[in-house]
């Protein structure tokens, strides 16, 4: 089956990452085209058997890119396995750290990652539209700053949930760690300045970003529009929370289409399987798959950033509320269905991070050293969600009567988002082979789509420190490989 | 002269551990001569861990299908190709090296990376394989070879 062949660049040490196959009709235009990515294999077995405990250091280890996101979501999932409310004190320093983290990882994103389409320009030549081209533009100075408050956020990662990278303060009904006075002093004097650093790239975005109406342009072309519903974590108030409270979902006109509890995910969110690909599409049960489709009919959603946003009444916080008032001012109204906002809508939620970092830092319960629930249930079952930088990500474990791992599942942000990935994939092919002749601007418009999303590959591990390069293969009707385009 | 010895992968997943592996034996072996590092994080997160050290050994494992498992490579980060990498996951050696420069960050000038071919990426809970496991002591003798040459010129000078 020459359709499973994969060139694979010299430098590239995961086979697969961001493999796009076209497939072409008798006519020489695109009949479907599709994003791929790798599927780590054998994590149900491997997790069965083992204490359920285990599982916020198994899962975190297994991603290289938001360790935080799943230690966090596994420790929420062993509170409902143990049936323990961790006390007021643990929450909170649950989500102070959580918030710390999602402050240091939007940074990174927006600075290295939205730079090369909007610091830099969707315009600017591609030997510049890298992150050595974002320090170019927003100066040293500002990529000093980033690179400053991401130590900061890493050195109070690493003082409560033991190491910066891989926490290990998770437990049922608690952390193992809570923060004294003297600590409590350097995270609320941390959180001023990455409230101060969240403003900074708000006022960076609207001067370098929204002045420019080419730019804007860019964010609300049709090419990365797609109306889908929105699902995102949000409080009580429907307010956006990280950490905790109910998935709402959202349909195509912004209306509220359901909202439920971690434990009802299996009510809502189903798997579509497609033979070319490993990975599975999440769509919403009740409504249907009906395909690669928009529309209030297709049960495809979207989360990450925008999504939680549009799944959002507001910001619980003054200055990320202001903020979310003029995003959705300047592009029309709610929801937003431009994928490339996306960028935009991370910092808005960067700045909500810092405000809220602020707010539990200063609480004093925080520093109340009860921090700990000892669970007396017998395990048996637990879900655990948490809002991810790339969105909704769900744990889901089963044991026996002793803890032993029974079943495992994990539903990651890139699969809740991938048919919508698969779709932004399919429009950018169509737009741009015509006959099949295939225009050289489409790797530079599929990475824009890419990058929005940033899709994590199937909690891949990291890359050897070289480049991952886009491949794609383009199909003729009878699955034949006629071209294969690479970066570079 | 101060020298880190970075080891890259992932020691729940199948030959991805190797680098790790390589880690555990290493501490051992090199003594003053360097600090050894492990990291499972990617692209443009592992910028902080090099700043202030003035050479560089990176250990990792590469999947290229285009040399038999267990192969060895020693690369300079010059023969890993110029970067447009479509998320800062995927950010290369290269690339990180601009970003120090343009920031001014103190960043090693010297750096060789070690990179072993390994058959099996994808299996979490996976064993080593055989060749990986085989070939993991003559990766090891590498790095030390390595810091032992740096020092040798380096108290030459």
């Amino acid at each position: 089956m020459s359709r499973r062949e994969i060139v694979i660049d010299p430098i590239t040490r995961l086979e697969g990452h961001g493999k796009i196959d076209i497939f072409l009709n008798d006519q020489g235009d695109v009949d479907k085209a599709y994003f791929q990515v790798p599927e780590l294999r054998g994590f149900e077995k491997f997790a069965q058997g083992r204490p359920v405990e285990d599982m916020p250091q198994i899962t975190s280890r297994i991603c290289g890119v938001c360790p935080m996101a799943h230690h966090m979501a596994a420790s929420k999932a062993l509170d409902d396995v143990y049936k323990v409310t961790p006390p007021p004190a643990a929450s909170k320093v649950r989500e102070l750290l959580y918030n710390i983290f999602m402050i240091e990882d939007h940074a990174l994103h927006f600075y290295f990652l939205g730079g090369p389409d909007f610091v830099v320009g969707p315009q600017a030549p591609k030997e510049q539209r890298n992150i050595v081209g974002v320090i170019g533009k927003v100066g040293v100075e500002a990529g000093k700053k980033v690179i400053g408050l991401r130590k900061k956020m890493r050195d109070l990662m690493r003082l409560t949930a033991g190491k910066a990278i891989h926490p290990v303060f998770g437990l049922p009904g608690g952390v193992s760690k809570g923060i004294t006075k003297e600590e409590q002093k350097q995270y609320i004097e941390s959180a001023n300045e990455a409230v101060e650093f969240g403003k900074f790239s708000l006022d960076l975005f609207n001067k370098v970003v929204l002045q420019n109406s080419e730019y804007v342009d860019a964010i609300t072309s049709d090419a990365y529009t797609h109306k889908t519903y929105y699902m995102g974590l949000v409080d009580e108030n429907n307010k956006s929370n990280f950490y905790d409270g109910k998935l709402r979902v959202v349909d195509p006109d912004g209306k509220e289409y359901v909202k439920f509890a971690a434990n009802e995910y299996l009510d809502h969110v189903a798997e579509h399987v497609e033979p070319w690909s490993y990975i599975k599409f999440c769509y919403l049960k009740q409504i249907g798959w009906t395909g690669f489709e928009e529309g209030p009919d297709s049960g495809v959603f979207a989360v990450a950033p925008l999504a939680r946003l549009n799944a959002a009444d507001g910001m619980a916080a003054p200055l990320a509320q202001e903020a979310y008032e003029q995003f959705f001012q300047t592009l029309g109204g709610k929801p937003v269905h431009h994928t490339l906002a996306t960028h935009w809508a991370r910092l808005v939620e960067m700045l909500y991070a810092a405000e809220r970092m602020k707010e539990l830092a200063e609480d004093d319960e925080i520093t109340d050293p009860k921090v700990h629930a000892i669970p007396t249930e017998i395990p048996s079952e637990g879900f655990g969600v948490v809002e991810a930088p790339r969105g909704t990500l769900f744990h889901h474990y089963q044991t026996d009567e002793r803890g032993l791992v029974t079943m495992a599942n994990l539903i990651v942000a890139t699969q809740n988002n991938a048919a919508r990935i698969a779709m932004s994939v399919d429009k950018a092919a169509k737009g741009l082979i015509k006959k099949g002749e295939v225009n050289d601007g489409l790797l530079n418009m599929v990475e824009m789509a890419f990058r929005a999303y940033d899709p994590c590959n199937g909690c891949a591990t990291h890359a050897l420190p070289g480049q991952m390069p886009l491949l794609v293969q383009i199909y003729d009707p009878d699955k034949n490989v006629v071209s294969r385009i690479k970066r570079n | 002269m101060k020298t880190l010895v970075l080891c890259l992968g992932n020691d729940l997943i199948a030959d991805d551990a190797v680098g790790i592996a390589a880690a555990r034996q290493l501490r051992d072996r090199v003594g003053d001569l360097a600090d050894v590092e492990e990291s499972a994080v990617s692209g443009a997160a592992l910028l902080e861990i090099f700043l202030d050290y003035e050479r560089a050994v990176i250990v990792d494992a590469i999947h290229t299908h285009r040399h038999p498992p267990g192969t060895i490579l020693k690369l300079r980060p010059g023969d890993l190709g110029q970067v447009a990498a479509p998320s800062p996951h995927y950010a290369g050696l290269p690339e990180l090296i601009v970003m120090a420069e343009q920031m001014e960050l103190s960043f090693p000038k010297e750096i060789v990376i070690f990179a072993m071919e390994i058959e099996d990426s994808l299996t979490i809970g996976g064993e080593m394989t055989a060749p990986i496991r085989q070939a993991l002591p003559q990766l090891v003798e590498q790095v030390v070879d390595q810091l032992k040459q740096w020092e040798a010129d380096f108290s030459g000078v």
